[in-house]
């Protein structure tokens, strides 16, 4: 590989973390504050896309779909963590086999409301061209991607530190219970903490849709990845979520193209090999039983 | 856990709770009659059955209707209602009865429901079968049950070709193919092309076994006039991000690049290509014709523009049969036909044809077999007959390019190779 094809790869690499970075922040943080891995989180990227599909449709602002669509998940979530997961606390096994249902449900839908035709969005306006780049020109959009998951890692942090809501969620990572009991209502930072993590995979759907467009199955594409950043970054940190995507990334990108025969295995095999030295991923807490 | 009853030795063992018989009577049985929704029989269909001499004629139809080719499905399903409310729902003045399930694109799931089709449904024929994996899945059952099968999308080479040892799969006097085999939409462009003066090529396909067959059958038609394949890049089906594919074509000389894609993967590699710059670094796309069928080319417009690809049958195609079904297909549907469902359509008319010929009469399968062997007629996408040692059409190959013309995307006919048989025996 010659430098100008390495720096382009990495270039490809680090976009496709991006993307997978605001794709697993919601699935990270909505477990660390539950306990619950949210399996309906490819459904809630799918919807996102979909959503943004029919704002873009209507409107055709790209940016418009960007708020909308993350407030249309939001707003499932804040109906849904009630209506449904609440019901069920404490059990969480039940809790994540109950979110597969409400997968099938949201894919279903999807079908019926915009049919299973592979659909595409035009990326937008100012953003659709290239830039030369050292060894060629380089789609502007992609750069926009990994800079808009720079920025959003940053603002998720500042969330997490300085704001009176990421002390309560810290709070209600390390123990729910002790918090209601000095009087915070738990309900509702559960209600809001799913809406988020709802809104987050709605977001992942928008901005993902001008690269990998819309088609049946790509909410078990995205659950898969999201899955694999979360498990080698270590669950329900914020870091965790950081360091998963920009190690799987790059290396699924390397891997498709220098081991083509084992294009899937690569991030498998990290993994096998994460799990096998750090059971917990790379940043991720260790868990006391609950 | 309160509504459950609890169980003293589940509790010890670390179980939670355990299902009381009755519930789980009650959950197997909602469960079952969920899975048998999909198994839904078309109304209308069976109706007027006072009316008509003939004993009802049960098609099964197996194809996918959840998963990633369900539009593929939903497409084959209006071309056989389509064929059928032309023909007043009677087929050689039998009425009919269709029986879909759905294979959700599991090859499991596919067999299973073909073991349905005939011990539980016993249904007259068989039609169907998008994925080449499932096609391969079932060739055993159904060649053993002398179900007569009308294979109508799966382009895998083996399932009409003399194989050794039937792996992974052999022809059978009773299955037949009314689309075509992945020789015959790959080997033709590469002869094509490479007797026309173009030599070298670079190959980007879907890493499974019907990208790999294409592969290989391009380059075999491209050697055969002293072509020479640079090199290749193959992601896995269904592959998200193509631009680790796309930037190492960029970053190799060889500038006709042959691909073989389809759907939401044709999709992404043709947005990727234009994202980056290879048309204007002089590459150029070279493919089988579902790179730049309609569901590709309504997402990707202009994208394409330049493409050549090859295929039996292109939505412009100018002859009278194929102007009929288009107009009939869009009096029914608001959408323009695709590829898929003339294959279906065909698979109707073959079918159709066969029972004619034989006043209807399904009983003896080696006879229906020999009257499928025998059927010929004008298709939309030219003369279609089927070779009669392996149950392949023979049928002539367009090479199309993609135009933009008025507004609209298509793909326009540039040439045509006459009579392209499979070379299997």
């Amino acid at each position: 590989m010659s430098a100008e094809l390495v720096f382009q790869q990495a270039l490809n690499g680090l976009s496709f973390g991006a993307l997978l970075f605001i794709l697993a922040a919601g699935l990270s943080l909505v477990f660390g504050m539950m306990d619950v891995v949210n399996l309906a989180h490819g459904a809630f990227y799918m919807l996102g896309a979909y959503v943004a599909l029919s704002v873009v449709q209507r409107t055709g602002s790209f940016w418009l779909a960007m708020v909308v669509a993350p407030l249309a998940l939001a707003a499932l979530g804040l109906v849904l963590e009630p209506l449904l997961l609440r019901r069920l606390r404490g059990r969480h096994l039940d809790q994540v086999l109950l979110t597969i249902g409400v997968s099938l449900v949201v894919v279903d839908q999807i079908g019926v409301v915009w049919g299973r035709e592979v659909r595409s969005l035009a990326a937008p306006a100012g953003l659709d061209g290239s830039v030369a780049l050292y060894g060629g020109d380089y789609p502007l959009y992609r750069l926009f991607v990994i800079g808009f998951g720079v920025a959003l890692a940053a603002l998720l942090s500042y969330v997490y530190s300085r704001t009176k809501v990421g002390m309560r969620i810290r709070a209600g990572v390390e123990d729910a219970e002790m918090l209601g009991a000095l009087g915070v209502d738990t309900d509702r930072l559960f209600a809001l903490t799913f809406a988020a993590g709802a809104a987050l995979a709605g977001l992942a759907g928008v901005v993902a849709a001008p690269v990998f467009g819309l088609q049946p199955g790509m909410d078990l594409d995205a659950l898969l990845y999201s899955l694999v950043v979360v498990v080698v970054g270590g669950l329900g940190t914020l870091g965790g979520a950081v360091a998963g995507s920009v190690l799987v990334g790059p290396a699924d990108t390397f891997g498709k193209v220098v081991f083509q025969e084992f294009a899937l295995a690569v991030i498998f095999a990290i993994v096998a090999l994460v799990l096998l030295l750090k059971p917990t991923g790379l940043l991720g807490r260790i868990r006391i039983a609950r | 856990m309160g509504e459950f009853k609890k169980n003293e030795l589940a509790e010890k063992r670390g179980y939670s709770y355990r299902l009381t018989r009755r519930q789980f009577l009650v959950a197997t049985s909602a469960a079952a009659l969920a899975a048998c929704g999909p198994a839904a029989v078309a109304p209308g269909a069976t109706g007027s059955a006072a009316a008509s001499p003939g004993k009802t004629l049960k098609i099964g139809q197996l194809l996918p209707f959840t998963g990633v080719y369900s539009e593929l499905g939903n497409s084959m399903r209006r071309a056989t209602e389509l064929y059928l409310k032309l023909n007043d729902n009677k087929l050689a003045n039998r009425p009919v009865q269709l029986i879909y399930e759905d294979d959700a694109n599991v090859t499991a799931t596919g067999i299973q429901k073909t073991q349905k089709f005939i011990d539980q449904d016993q249904v007259d024929v068989m039609m169907g079968v998008v994925p080449t994996p499932l096609a391969y899945g079932i060739r055993n059952a159904v060649h053993a049950a002398k179900m007569i099968f009308i294979d109508t999308n799966a382009g895998g080479n083996f399932l009409t070709r003399d194989v050794p040892n039937c792996t992974p799969a052999c022809k059978s006097p009773y299955i037949f193919r009314a689309s075509f085999s992945s020789y015959q939409i790959s080997y033709p462009i590469g002869d094509y092309l490479s007797a026309k003066g173009t030599k070298d090529f670079f190959l980007a396909y879907a890493n499974y076994g019907f990208g790999t067959e294409s592969a290989a059958d391009f380059t075999t038609g491209a050697k055969k006039n002293g072509g020479n394949i640079t090199g290749n890049v193959a992601p896995p089906l269904g592959n998200a991000d193509f631009a680790p594919f796309v930037t190492q074509i960029k970053n190799q000389p060889t500038k006709n690049v042959y691909s073989f894609f389809s759907g939401a993967d044709a999709v992404g590699f043709i947005k990727t290509w234009n994202q980056l710059g290879l048309p204007a670094a002089g590459y150029k796309m070279y493919g089988a014709g579902f790179l730049t069928e309609q569901d590709v080319l309504k997402e990707v417009k202009d994208l394409a523009n330049g493409a050549v690809t090859s295929l039996f049958w292109a939505v412009e195609l100018d002859n009278p049969e194929n102007k009929k079904f288009v107009a009939d297909f869009q009096k029914q549907y608001p959408l323009l036909p695709d590829v898929f469902s003339v294959q279906q359509y065909d698979g109707m008319r073959a079918l159709d044809e066969a029972l004619k010929k034989l006043g209807g009469d399904t009983s003896d399968k080696d006879k229906f077999s020999k009257a499928l062997e025998d059927v010929t007629f004008k298709s939309p996408r030219g003369d279609f007959a089927f070779d009669k040692s392996i149950h392949n059409p023979i049928q002539d190959i367009y090479l199309r390019e993609v135009k933009t013309q008025n507004g609209q995307t298509v793909n326009t006919i540039t040439d045509k190779i006459a009579k392209v048989t499979d070379p299997g025996k």
